[in-house]
């Protein structure tokens, strides 16, 4: 009988949970469909603050809130805007005149006019040289010791005048912030502890509405949006720290758009209602030599010898690495001026090296690094074995560079007689090897890292600055002819002069070798198509500013 | 004779509780030691990640604005040391401007909804199935238990996580393959509750399965021990009924190891499920702890361990006093 009672008790309990479970299982909570209009997207990244005086780490979403005042999309593309709707810069390329659009407004109705953008740029300058000056998020005053002045001459005009001619004022990523919000902020507050929180007021398409730190950040469509208000009803960005899950989601409808991994592209790029796409980045992958001499040098002089640097450069088969690591999502590396950044794009033809063991052989023969032992391993001009130790690992900001193409540098040069050890860090770990000898860096000897900076001239140049040794510049290299073509190139608006400085500057690096540039990688994603039309036609999505999200429509 | 016994019960428990308070100033002054011999500056990673080149001058700004220039014995250990003292566990680096403590307590729920109530599931069905396999040695629930047990816990848990998206949230579609509710959904609360516990279910899925198998290893050994024991032979001989001798005399003295492991999980329930909240973007301690690890966040990162000290210890406490309870011997 006791029996019975338990088992009539076990079933009855199992029938419960039964009959609840569809329910939960078809709850209309969790439907996920077409029909809302709302483009999801799954990203990876980790925003910290809506506050753009305060990080950097919330690029996304802030850009689709935000406005730039002309930025990098609008100059590369026509039918993109910012704030302004046109610019122009006179004769002595000091003053630059900027219109700002007729009847702009802000997502809560007020107008946007220039005096917005006048605040915005003065706030930053205000700060200048003030214990709390605004310098660590996206709007920083970084740069901004070349302004002169920042004056609204009317709602709709712009001036800025610099101390010298320098293109900062349309290159600056300073996101526009309306003066009714932001005017009562102190400068301690909006550098840390002011959280800016949503509903954020901007004049971008999509206002971010609701902000789960680790979680999701949920736009609704700007009502005055200065072409007009988007026709989607609105965006929810899921934040990732992996991209299985994102593809997951693309594959099962929850997303929309997202990431992918090369692996994932390839199996998307076979589905009919998935559509796949890449886009050329300003990412550029390298192998630095550390040049240092002295305190935290590498383990041989040969390091410091551009010889030595010159003839490794003829190991390195950028095609395969392309090819082979990337499985072809990437552009082969050559100068230090990558091939999106299309005004000052060369592939420096005439000089540049060939993938050819042998002749990397016969130049360090020459060179005077030869193997006189006869154990397979070459020796320094002191007479020491070759070994060196290659460093490498991601740094944040930036596509992990494969393992595969380290192992394939690795491979190469043991090849040619020069043994490496390779040691994977995190990007802490690797921050702290490969900043100044002078603070504590350096005694290593290769490394494999990467970096994506803006495509204005100065960030394409950076990476050989002397100013930056340690930071951009992680190969200590010094050239003074390099840092003059620098400074000159700051101080230049004609374009058609900053080209040709861009190009000394660039053959100059390639030539005294102090990086090797591997590959330009292409970021991956992949879109749906049965709920939204507009995605672009090859950068679907754009890496500096809100397209297409301005534009998509339902279907 | 009962005033001896009550002495000695009270000196066990202010023992206890003294080395535990000795235990917590020790993490706490390891908490600070720890993470600032790992390698990498919290401010050149905060601006590393910006795509404009970065001077010298800005990190070092920023520094000075976290007070990192300052020495660290004596000045920034004794500001640490008696700020958490009072309770304060600053501000973070990272999340700019937000409290430590808010921070952690905003992960809290997340993180003990997830693995807590993994936690419970894992400890009901492996103890309750770990002790019968041992029971019943040899016989097919044995074998069984004891080869999914195996296999179980020998799985990688982001493995099996992703099984369980690519099973039941991408084929079927029956759950949620990511997240902790739908974001913008205009729902009723009950709806809310649902939306809720459907997203838990693959995560705690997820950490149970992976957790049930030790439990099961454990009861299985512990009961096995039992069993041959003399006064199980003698109770048998005394004619006491299978389930007379299972629930008087094996499964109490089964369940000391199991106490202990049980506690101890407990005290872990606090330090999130890394790799799972990882692949569901479960908002947990687990995702915050590697967010300020990679950002070197060392306030947020003392704070998490501070956090997990405390747990672990009071979980050991909790041990102590039901070692007491439990068993005879220790309490005299």
């Amino acid at each position: 009988m006791n029996d019975w009672s338990m088992n009539r008790r076990a079933v009855v309990k199992a029938m419960l949970v039964g009959s609840v479970a569809p329910w939960v299982i078809n709850s209309r909570a969790f439907a996920s469909s077409c029909s809302d209009h709302i483009v999801r997207v799954g990203s990876m990244g980790a925003p910290d603050s809506m506050n753009p005086f305060a990080t950097w780490s919330s690029f996304w979403p802030l850009v689709l809130s935000y406005d730039s005042l002309v930025g990098v999309d609008a100059q590369r593309h026509p039918d993109r805007r910012g704030f302004a709707k046109a610019w122009a810069v006179a004769d002595d390329g000091l003053t630059w005149t900027i219109k700002v659009w007729p009847g702009m407004k802000w997502s809560d109705g007020q107008p946007a006019t220039a005096r917005d953008a006048a605040f915005t740029y003065n706030y930053l300058l205000g700060s200048v040289g003030k214990p709390d000056e605004l310098n660590i998020g996206q709007n920083s005053t970084d740069g901004m010791e070349q302004v002169a002045s920042v004056t609204a001459i009317d709602d709709e005009t712009l001036r800025i005048v610099t101390k010298a001619p320098t293109r900062w004022p349309i290159d600056n990523f300073v996101l526009m912030v309306p003066e009714h919000v932001w005017k009562d902020i102190g400068y301690a507050d909006a550098r840390s502890t002011f959280r800016n929180d949503p509903p954020l007021v901007g004049t971008g398409p999509m206002i971010v509405a609701e902000f789960q730190q680790g979680q999701f950040v949920r736009l609704t469509p700007n009502a005055y949006f200065r072409t007009e208000q988007p026709k989607t009803a609105g965006m929810i960005i899921h934040f990732f720290t992996t991209q299985d899950p994102i593809a997951q989601g693309l594959k099962s409808g929850s997303f929309d758009c997202g990431g992918v991994t090369a692996a994932q592209w390839a199996a998307f790029s076979k589905e009919s209602d998935i559509g796949v796409y890449e886009s050329r980045v300003e990412q550029r992958d390298y192998l630095a030599f550390n040049t240092a001499s002295g305190k935290g040098a590498g383990s041989t002089k040969a390091l410091q010898d551009p010889a030595f640097r010159d003839a490794i450069g003829y190991a390195i088969d950028q095609k395969a690495i392309v090819d082979r690591a990337y499985r072809g999502h990437a552009d082969p590396g050559v100068g230090i001026v990558m091939p999106v950044a299309a005004d000052y794009y060369s592939d420096l033809s005439d000089i540049r090296r060939r993938f050819d063991l042998a002749e990397a052989g016969r130049r360090l023969d020459a060179a005077g690094y030869r193997d006189t032992n006869g154990d397979g391993v070459r020796e320094d001009k002191e007479g020491k074995s070759l070994q060196l130790e290659l460093i490498t690992g991601k740094a944040s900001g930036v596509s992990e560079i494969p393992i595969a193409a380290v192992q394939l540098v690795a491979g190469w040069l043991g090849q040619i007689g020069i043994p490496v050890s390779v040691t994977q860090l995190d990007s802490g770990a690797l921050t702290a090897r490969t900043t100044a000898p002078t603070d504590g860096g350096g005694s290593w000897d290769l490394l494999i890292a990467s970096n994506w900076l803006s495509s204005s001239p100065h960030d394409l140049l950076v990476l050989g600055s002397s100013k930056s040794i340690g930071l951009t510049n992680r190969s200590y290299w010094t050239n003074e002819k390099f840092d003059a073509l620098l400074t000159e190139v700051d101080r230049t608006v004609d374009l058609k002069r900053s080209q040709e400085l861009v190009d000394q500057a660039a053959r100059l690096i390639y030539a005294e070798a102090p990086y090797i540039i591997l590959s330009h990688p292409l970021t991956l994603g992949a879109y749906r198509k049965d709920c939204f039309q507009g995605w672009g036609p090859e950068d679907a999505i754009s890496d500096w500013s809100y397209f297409p999200f301005d534009r998509l429509r339902p279907i | 004779m009962a005033g001896n016994a009550q002495e000695g019960r009270t000196s066990r428990i202010g023992n206890v509780l003294i080395r535990a308070a000795i235990t917590l100033s020790m993490v706490a002054t390891l908490n600070f030691v720890l993470f600032r011999v790992i390698p990498g500056d919290p401010a050149a990673l905060l601006l590393g990640g910006a795509r404009m080149s970065v001077s010298a001058e800005r990190i070092e700004a920023q520094r000075q604005n976290w007070g990192l220039d300052r020495p660290l014995f004596p000045d920034q250990i004794l500001d640490y040391l008696s700020a958490t003292l009072h309770g304060d566990l600053g501000y973070s680096f990272k999340f700019r401007g937000r409290l430590v403590s808010d921070l952690i307590w905003e992960r809290l729920p997340a993180t003990i909804a997830l693995v807590g109530l993994a936690q419970l599931i894992a400890m009901l069905c492996g103890v309750m199935l770990g002790l019968y396999a041992g029971w019943r040695r040899g016989g097919a629930v044995d074998r069984i238990a004891m080869g999914a047990s195996l296999a179980l816990y020998s799985t990688p848990s982001f493995w099996l996580a992703m099984v369980l998206v690519v099973i039941f949230s991408t084929a079927l579609g029956w759950f949620p393959g990511y997240g902790i509710y739908s974001p913008g959904a205009s729902i009723g609360s009950t709806d809310k509750i649902l939306d809720y516990l459907r997203h838990l279910a693959l995560p705690v899925a997820a950490v149970a399965l992976g957790l049930i198998g030790q439990y099961v290893v454990v009861a299985r050994a512990a009961m096995s021990d039992v069993v041959t024991e003399d006064y199980m032979v003698t109770a048998r001989a005394k004619g006491l009924t299978n389930g007379q001798m299972l629930m008087r005399h094996a499964f109490r003295n089964a369940m000391l190891p199991l106490v202990t492991l049980i506690t101890l999980n407990l005290g872990y329930v606090v330090a999130g499920a890394i790799t799972v909240e990882a692949v569901f973007a479960w908002p947990g301690i687990g995702g915050l702890t590697v967010e300020a690890l990679n950002a070197r966040d060392y306030p947020v990162l003392q704070g998490i361990f501070l956090l997990l000290g405390v747990s672990i210890v009071a979980a050991n406490l909790l041990a102590d006093l039901a070692y007491g309870i439990l068993d005879p011997r220790i309490r005299q």
